[in-house]
C-alpha cells in the first residue's frame, strides 16, 4: 500500500477517522497508534520488530538522560561554581554514554539493512577481492532511513536538554511511527509535533474538509503529472542509445519534474492527512524552482532533511575540536575567510557525503551528493569575485533579469544533478549527456516524439496542469494563502473548484489501459 | 447539521456529474441495446454485434496468455478474451452469456483453472476492486478523453476502436522460474470445490442452446497446474464428451520457463503469449468452422487495431 | 555590542542592523555566515557558543546574537 493507492485515501484513512473520532479524546492517540501499526504491519509484515526495537532504545533512553539532568539540577542548587562545573562533566560524560550506545544500535540497524551491501561490494572493487564476501539480500524495513533520523534527532535534543524526555512510551512510539509520515517523511523533530500528536482533537468538519482538499491536491499532481511521464523518462533512462539528444535532454528535464512532483504530491498527502487529525507536520517543500543558487534550493527542497543534517552533522562537525583546530591554525596564516571556508568546507564534505548515502547505497547516489558539495562550495568561493564582476560591469544584482537569470543556472544545476540520481550508472549518465550533443537532430525528434508512450493530448494535458502547478507556485511565493482565499469564496465556487480537482484527476489522471500494461491493483498477483 | 447537509449535497452533485461524464466517455457501439453500466462492465460489448469467431473465458492466465490480435494477424479469426483476475466461475457463467448474447461465436474455450478456484476463498481486494470498477465504469474508460474531446479532430471514427488488445494485457517483463517437474504423473484426480460443476452444466446447455462449441484449454502455468487436476479436468470433459486441451502435459509448445514467464513460473509474458495465440490459431483453422477475414472491408477496423497494437508493443520492446 | 556591529558590517555590508528581525529566516545569513560569526565571536568575546545554541531565534538580529553572548558569558 503506498498513499496513492485508492485503498490508503478512501477506506484506509476514512477508516482511521471514524474510529478516531467516535472514541473518547483520551483512546483517540491509541487509535492512531494502532493505525500506525497496522499500516506498517501490512507493508513490512515481521520486519515490525525493527522499528519497535528502535522506540523502546529511544525511549528508555531519553527517560535515563532526562532522569540524570533533574539529579544534575538538583546537585546543583546548592552548589558553588567550582563544584558546578564538576557536577556537569560528571553528568555530561554519563549521558553521553548512553548517547552513543543508543545512536550506535540505532545505526545498526540502518547499516545493516541498507548498507552493508553496498560496503561489501565497495571492498569488493577497491582491493579486488573475489568471492570471499557473500552478498545477502534482504528487504529492509520500510521508511527505516526516516524514523532512524527522527529517533536520533530525539536522542540528541534530549541530550542537549533542549526538549523534556516524554514519560509517555505511546507517544514516543507514535512519534517513529505515525503512519503518514513513516514512508517519505518528513522528518519530523520531536519538538515539531510534541504539542498536537498525542492531544487526541476530534476531527472537525473544517480540518477534514482541508485535509482532503489537499490530498486530492497530491493526487493531482501524482496521477495527472509524474504518473504520466513515468512513461516517458522510463524510455529516455533505460534506452537512451535509441533516442535523439534532444529527446534525451527532454527526458531529463522530466524526470527532474516527475520526482517533484511525485515527491511533493506524497508529501500533500502526508501533510493533508496528519492535518485531518489535527497535527503540525513541517513542509517539506517550499517552491524550490525559484531558488537562486543550490544552497538556497536545498533549504526549499526536502527542507526536514536539509534542517537534520545541518543540525545533527553541520553544525557539531564545524564546530568539533579537531576542526576548530585545524580552522584556527588557517586562519592565523590566511585570514578569517578562507579559514571560514575551510571549517565550512570540512562539514559540507562530511554532510553532502552522508546525504549520497542516505539517498541510497550506491556510487551513483555518492556522485549525486557530491555534485551537490562541489557546487555549494563552489559557489561559496565564487560568491565575492560575482559581486565584484557585477560591480565592475554595473549589473544590478536585485534587477529580475538578474534574478531571472540566477533561477534559471540553479534549475539548470539541479537537472544535471537529478541525472545522476537517476541514470542506471555514473557512465549512463555522461554517455546521455554526450548523446544530447553528438545527436541533436531536429528532424528524429520531430519524427520520434510522440512515439515514446505520449501523444499530442498527453502533452497538452501535462502543460496545462504544469502551468496550473506554477501559477499556485507563484502565488504562494508571493505569500498568498491560497487555501485561506479558497475558503472565503461562496460555495458555488468551492464546490466548483473541488469537482474540476475529482474529475480532473479521475478522468485525465494516467492510470489503466494505454498507462501501465497490469491494473495497478491488480499487478502480479 | 448545516455541515451534513452541505456534505450530502455534494456528493450528490458529484454523483450526477461523474455518471454524465460516464456516458461521454464509454463506448457507444452497444450502448443503446445493453445500456450503461452493463456496456462499461463487459468490454465485449465495444465490439460490433456478431463479428467476433471465437471466445476465450478465463482468468489472469489467459489474459496473459492470449492476444487475440496475432490470431489476427496470422489466421484471420477474430478472437476475444473475457479474463478477470482471479476469475470465479459465476462471474464466467456470466462473461459467457453475455458473449453469446451480443456475438454468437462458434467456439467459446474456457480456462480448465477456474473449475479448481473455490468460490469460498475469493480474497477481498479482488472483490473489492471488481465492485469498485463495475459501480464506477469511468474508472475503467476515462482514458477516452482522447477520442471524446479531439473527435473534431480525427476524420475517421477511430472511437470505434475501443480495444486494440481485445482483452489481452500484454507483458514483456521476464522473472526466469526454477525449473521444476510440475506434471509428475499421479493417479489420484483432483476433485472439483463444491458447486463448481453444477456451474459449468449451465454453461455447457447454454452452448448446446445456442449450438456453440466448448473446449476446455488448460494454458502453461507452473504454479497452480499440476497431474492430478489434469486428471480431474480430463475425466469431467469425457463425462460430458467434450475436448480437453493441456498445453501443459509434456510441454507441447516448448515454453521456456527462463523466459517466457513474467513471475517465475504463474503466468506466461508476451514470448509466451504469443506461441500459446499462434497454437489457438492453428487449432481454429483446422475445425475448418471459420472463415479468414482478412482483406474483408467489414473487419477494416481489426487491420487499424493490429497497428495500433503493433506499434505499442514496438515502444516497449524497443 | 558595538564590536559586534563591527563584526556584522564586515560579514553582510548590505543588511541594516537596526532594523532587520530575520537575518536567518529572511536568508540574509546563510550556514556559512554563521559559522564565520560564531568564530568571530568566540575570538573576541572569549565565548564558546556550543551547537545547542544555533537556532534561527538565537541569531535573527543583531540584538538576540547580543542576548546570546551576554547570556554565555555570565553562564561561564
Amino acid at each position: 500500500m503506498n498513499y496513492f493507492n485508492i485503498i490508503y485515501g478512501f477506506l484506509f484513512l476514512p477508516i482511521v477517522i471514524i474510529l478516531y473520532n467516535i472514541m473518547p479524546k483520551k483512546i483517540r492517540p491509541i487509535i492512531l497508534l494502532i493505525a500506525s501499526y497496522v499500516f506498517y504491519f501490512l507493508i513490512s509484515k515481521k520486519l515490525i520488530i525493527f522499528i519497535i526495537l528502535s522506540s523502546l532504545s529511544i525511549y528508555l533512553a531519553t527517560i535515563l538522560m532526562q532522569k540524570m539532568t533533574k539529579e544534575k539540577n538538583e546537585s546543583m542548587q546548592n552548589a558553588s561554581k567550582e563544584e558546578r562545573k564538576i557536577i556537569k562533566e560528571k553528568y555530561k560524560r554519563k549521558k553521553k554514554i548512553i548517547l552513543i550506545i543508543t545512536i550506535i544500535f540505532n545505526f545498526a540497524f540502518l547499516f545493516y539493512f541498507k548498507y552493508l551491501n553496498f560496503f561489501k561490494h565497495l571492498l569488493q572493487d577497491l582491493f579486488k577481492i573475489t568471492g570471499n564476501l557473500k552478498i545477502v539480500k534482504h528487504l529492509a524495513p520500510i521508511g527505516i532511513s526516516f524514523y532512524t533520523l527522527q529517533a536520533i534527532s530525539y536522542v540528541i535534543d534530549v541530550y542537549n536538554e533542549k526538549i523534556e524526555a516524554t514519560p509517555n512510551i505511546g507517544k514516543v512510539f507514535l512519534y517513529l511511527s505515525f503512519f503518514p509520515t513513516i514512508m517519505e517523511g518528513p522528518i519530523t523533530r520531536f519538538s515539531d509535533v510534541n504539542d498536537t500528536i498525542y492531544e487526541g482533537n476530534k476531527v472537525t468538519y473544517h480540518n477534514f474538509c482541508f485535509g482532503y482538499q489537499r490530498i486530492l491536491w497530491g493526487f493531482f499532481k501524482k496521477y495527472i503529472i509524474a504518473d504520466r511521464l513515468n512513461i516517458f523518462v522510463k524510455l529516455t533512462f533505460n534506452n537512451y542509445f535509441n533516442y535523439s539528444g534532444l529527446t534525451v535532454a527532454l527526458g531529463i528535464i522530466f524526470y527532474t519534474i516527475l520526482l517533484y512532483m511525485e515527491f511533493s504530491g506524497t508529501m500533500d498527502v502526508v501533510i493533508g492527512s496528519s492535518e485531518i487529525f489535527g497535527i503540525n507536520i513541517p513542509e517539506n517543500f517550499r517552491q524550490p524552482f525559484f531558488s537562486k543558487n543550490i544552497s538556497e534550493f536545498w533549504s526549499r527542497w526536502h527542507i526536514t532533511l536539509g534542517l537534520w543534517f545541518k543540525n545533527y552533522i553541520f553544525y557539531p562537525v564545524s564546530l568539533s575540536k579537531p576542526v576548530k583546530k585545524i580552522t584556527t591554525f588557517v586562519k592565523e596564516k590566511l585570514g578569517s575567510r578562507i579559514s571560514s571556508l575551510v571549517m565550512g568546507g570540512i562539514s559540507l564534505f562530511v554532510v553532502w557525503f552522508l546525504n549520497g548515502l542516505w539517498h541510497g547505497a550506491g556510487y551513483t547516489f555518492l556522485f549525486f551528493g557530491m555534485y551537490h558539495f562541489f557546487l555549494i562550495i563552489t559557489g561559496n568561493i565564487l560568491e565575492p569575485l560575482i559581486i565584484k564582476i557585477c560591480d565592475k560591469l554595473k549589473i544590478n544584482r536585485q534587477n529580475p533579469f538578474y534574478k531571472g537569470f540566477q533561477i534559471f543556472k540553479t534549475t539548470i544545476l539541479i537537472f544535471l544533478g537529478e541525472l545522476f540520481f537517476r541514470a542506471n550508472s555514473i557512465k549512463d549518465a555522461f554517455l546521455m549527456l554526450k548523446r544530447i550533443i553528438t545527436h541533436f537532430n531536429l528532424n528524429t525528434f520531430r519524427g520520434e516524439i510522440f512515439t515514446l508512450g505520449l501523444d499530442i493530448k498527453d502533452f497538452l494535458v501535462i502543460l496545462i496542469a504544469l502551468l496550473i502547478v506554477l501559477i499556485i507556485s507563484i502565488l504562494k511565493e508571493k505569500g498568498i494563502n491560497i487555501r485561506k482565499e479558497i475558503s472565503t469564496q461562496n460555495i458555488v465556487i468551492r464546490f466548483a473548484l473541488y469537482y474540476a480537482l475529482i474529475i480532473g484527476i479521475i478522468v485525465f489522471g494516467a492510470y489503466g489501459p494505454g498507462y501501465a500494461p497490469v491494473d495497478p491493483i491488480y499487478a502480479d498477483f | 447539521m448545516k455541515n451534513v447537509i452541505k456534505s450530502i449535497i455534494f456528493v450528490i452533485i458529484l454523483f450526477f456529474l461523474i455518471e454524465g461524464i460516464t456516458y461521454f466517455l464509454i463506448p457507444h457501439q452497444n450502448i443503446k441495446k445493453y445500456g450503461v453500466l452493463k456496456t462499461s462492465l463487459y468490454e465485449i460489448l465495444s465490439e460490433e454485434e456478431n463479428t467476433i469467431d471465437s471466445l476465450f473465458i478465463g482468468d489472469s492466465l489467459i489474459y496473459s496468455a492470449v492476444s487475440p490480435m496475432e490470431v489476427w494477424h496470422n489466421y484471420g479469426y477474430t478472437m476475444f478474451v473475457e479474463a478477470s483476475a482471479a476469475q470465479l466461475i459465476n462471474d464466467s457463467y456470466k462473461y459467457l452469456e453475455v458473449g453469446i448474447e451480443s456475438q454468437h461465436p462458434q467456439i467459446v474455450f474456457f480456462e480448465a483453472n477456474v473449475l479448481y478456484r473455490n468460490p469460498k476463498n475469493k480474497a477481498w481486494y479482488f472483490d473489492l476492486y471488481s465492485k469498485m470498477e463495475s459501480s464506477v465504469p469511468i474508472l475503467k474508460y476515462h482514458n477516452n478523453w482522447k477520442k471524446v474531446m479531439f473527435k473534431f479532430l480525427n476524420n475517421n471514427d477511430s472511437f470505434k476502436n475501443i480495444n486494440v488488445y481485445k482483452g489481452y494485457k500484454y507483458v514483456t517483463k521476464v522473472q526466469s522460474a526454477q525449473i521444476k517437474d510440475y506434471m509428475h504423473v499421479t493417479t489420484k484426480a483432483k476433485k472439483l470445490p463444491a458447486g463448481n460443476e453444477e456451474i459449468f452444466q449451465k454453461m455447457l446447455k447454454l452452448c448446446e442452446k445456442e449450438n456453440v462449441e466448448l473446449v476446455l484449454v488448460s494454458t502453461p502455468n507452473m504454479r497452480s497446474w499440476n497431474y492430478s487436476k489434469h486428471l480431474g479436468i480430463t475425466n469431467l470433459a469425457q463425462k460430458y464428451n467434450i475436448e480437453f486441451i493441456d498445453l501443459n502435459i509434456h510441454n507441447p509448445l516448448n515454453i521456456d520457463w527462463h523466459q517466457e514467464t513474467k513471475d517465475m513460473g504463474d503466468h506466461l509474458n508476451h514470448l509466451g503469449a504469443i506461441k500459446v495465440s499462434n497454437f489457438l490459431g492453428q487449432y481454429l483453422q483446422e475445425t475448418n468452422l471459420l472463415i479468414d477475414h482478412r482483406g474483408d472491408q467489414k473487419y477494416a477496423s481489426w487491420d487499424e487495431s493490429y497497428k495500433i497494437y503493433k506499434n505499442n508493443l514496438e515502444e516497449i520492446i524497443g | 555590542m558595538e564590536k559586534l556591529l563591527e563584526i556584522l558590517k564586515e560579514l553582510e555590508p548590505d543588511v541594516d542592523y537596526d532594523t532587520c528581525e530575520n537575518l536567518v529566516d529572511g536568508r540574509y545569513f546563510d550556514s556559512l555566515t554563521i559559522l564565520t560569526l560564531i568564530s568571530e565571536i568566540e575570538d573576541n568575546f572569549d565565548v564558546e557558543i556550543p551547537t545547542v545554541e544555533i537556532i534561527p531565534e538565537n541569531f535573527n538580529s543583531a540584538q538576540k546574537i547580543w542576548n546570546l553572548i551576554t547570556k554565555l558569558q555570565e553562564e561561564d
